[in-house]
């Protein structure tokens, strides 16, 4: 330290640098403090026992993981959360992509149809849940009626009534949730496409789903990359739909990981138990994140 | 900036699009539908089955009947508390942390860039197990300063992004030019890059405020107090209570939704540019 000389030039650097740890200071502490902090006292919930307020008791290295590991239950709500991903994210990028072609289509109402497609999106997530589960009613809700009445589904289920039909329920809330993302993302995509390589498919006759196999698609697949996984990311960790659809029943028959992590610590006061589970989500929503971060500063194709 | 074309679908496609985009908003916005009939029926007419689309009486009423039947006003007040305080508080936070990386030099700045990305990947869901126990050390449980704090944290990393990119974006042959002339460091910011950088101020004041106004998960576990809940809270323990008053519900929900509705159509383009990293031109 003491045998670098300090220039003038040397000298305005270290200006700078003190400069910039002061104003990063504040978003520094709180980022420490109220995220690596609670993430690194959770670490520790999921090696100790714990008691019902939380407290950390006794060490107990990793009996908790075979605790949680060795519950079925713990398969099952993992199982359900990769499923529920999975499906959730389809259905999304194919109704995204639909959408987005369709809105790629110069008519009348193009672009009023534009602003009402991302209604979903704009709208409060937690108030439209509380919406959709009076429009799942089985007895004054509108849904069933009109599946009734237009002879879509004559008999349709008691949706938030059963496992089955809840979680099925629930996932569509949340791909209504995220159409309009993928949708926006895939028509910005689309419109920046050049004109001429449609036009020059034109002249030697190719077919629509031709011209969208090799042009379109292969134009977007950065857009649809990039938003798959952001969309993954946010499906996975999406708690409003179970929880305020069906609060993970019957008798926690819809749980996703989320939600089970959420009652194991609030509602049954398992602590350790809740902590494994939110290590484990934590590794695959970072890894998740990590490859998102590769595709954001990846420059082109 | 919107370019349809049309060479791609020839004109004899059109009524099947038209068709098609017609069917598919009449799925996606079947939910506001609901909203909007329920709310201007008379709670008789809410039940009676089998339901009608459209009620037979049209009234107005619910949106008297609100104010006075529950604590919606308590919960508009809480939840715009809540939203403004965030949008204040990440500001503060964010602007010099998103000018110390765009504009200056100092060991670490890689470790501070990659820091602020992992962390807007965080979810709220595995900290708040903990997170609880240090709000109530820190007496922070049923407070407006909790959520406002944990608001601001969540939504800080994307400001951050988000802004760092607009500052580097102004040449600093600017700044430069300024500091010739005198200039300080305070006035290139205040005078120079702030004032450019509007937009990008506007979007993430924009966003961090209808972060707040939707959030639920953190109000859930930390609000126990009625006067203190905001309207995701406050509405879903009023279904939890009344399940009977759909017609209020939907009244309400409607109010709640209009001021997040309208400031998500003033952003919305912007966003998705920050979310996808320049893939997509805002």
């Amino acid at each position: 330290m003491s045998e670098r000389v300090l220039t003038p030039h040397n000298k305005l650097r270290v200006r700078e640098a003190r400069l910039a740890y002061a104003l990063l200071l504040p978003a520094v502490v709180c980022v420490t403090g109220f995220m690596i902090y609670p993430l690194v006292y959770v670490f520790l919930m999921s090696v100790f026992k714990t008691n019902r307020l939380g407290w950390l008791v006794k060490f107990v290295g990793l009996t908790n993981f075979g605790t949680v590991l060795s519950d079925i239950e713990f398969w099952r709500v993992t199982g359900r959360s990769l499923l529920w991903t999975t499906l959730a994210v389809f259905m999304k990028t194919f109704l995204g992509m639909v959408i987005a072609m369709l809105l790629n289509v110069q008519f009348r109402g193009q672009k009023m149809a534009r602003m009402l497609f991302i209604a979903p999106w704009a709208s409060s997530v937690p108030i439209s849940v509380l919406l959709w589960s009076w429009v799942y009613n089985p007895q004054f809700g509108l849904l069933n009626h009109t599946l009734k009445i237009t002879g879509i589904w004559p008999n349709p289920p008691v949706w938030l009534g059963y496992p089955i039909s809840g979680f099925f329920a629930a996932i569509w809330v949340d791909i209504w949730i995220g159409v309009p993302f993928m949708a926006l993302v895939f028509l910005s995509g689309m419109q920046s496409i050049p004109e001429e390589l449609y036009e020059s498919a034109d002249m030697d006759g190719v077919n629509n789903f031709q011209k969208f196999k090799f042009i379109t698609l292969p134009s977007i697949l950065r857009i649809v990359q990039i938003s798959t996984l952001l969309s993954a990311l946010w499906t996975f960790n999406d708690f409003n739909a179970i929880y305020i659809l069906t609060g993970g029943g019957p008798v926690n028959s819809t749980d996703i990981l989320i939600t089970s992590i959420y009652k194991n610590a609030f509602v049954y006061a398992r602590f350790d138990q809740a902590a494994v589970m939110a290590i484990i989500t934590f590794i695959i929503l970072t890894s998740l994140s990590v490859v998102y971060a590769r595709y954001y500063f990846k420059e082109d194709v | 900036m919107m370019k349809p074309r049309t060479s791609k679908w020839r004109n004899r496609g059109k009524p099947f699009v038209i068709i098609l985009t017609v069917l598919l908003l009449l799925i996606m916005l079947f939910p506001f539908f609901v909203m909007i009939t329920t709310m201007l029926r008379t709670s008789k007419e809410v039940y009676i089955s089998p339901p009608r689309w459209i009620p037979h009486t049209i009234t107005f009423n619910n949106f008297f009947l609100v104010w006075s039947q529950y604590l919606l006003a308590g919960y508009f007040k809480s939840s715009a508390i809540i939203a403004i305080g965030s949008s204040a508080l990440n500001m503060l936070l964010s602007i010099p942390a998103a000018y110390a990386i765009a504009r200056l030099r100092f060991k670490g700045q890689q470790v501070a860039l990659y820091l602020f990305l992992v962390v807007q990947m965080f979810s709220p869901v595995v900290v708040v197990i903990s997170l609880f126990k240090t709000f109530s050390a820190l007496n922070l449980l049923d407070s407006y300063i909790g959520l406002i704090i944990i608001n601001a944290v969540f939504s800080m990393a994307f400001s951050i992004w988000l802004l760092s990119g607009y500052f580097k974006s102004i040449p600093v042959q600017i700044e430069e030019a300024a500091f010739i002339d005198g200039a300080t460091r305070w006035q290139t910011v205040t005078r120079i890059i702030l004032p450019i950088s509007s937009p990008g101020l506007v979007t993430t004041t924009i966003y961090t405020f209808i972060a707040a106004w939707n959030e639920f998960l953190f109000a859930l576990s930390f609000i126990q107090k009625q006067e203190r809940m905001p309207l995701t809270l406050g509405l879903y323990r009023f279904v939890g209570r009344w399940s009977s008053q759909w017609e209020l519900l939907t009244t309400s929900a409607f109010l709640a939704i209009i001021p997040v509705l309208v400031l998500f159509y003033i952003i919305q383009q912007r966003l998705i540019g920050g979310l996808t990293g320049g893939a997509v031109k805002g």
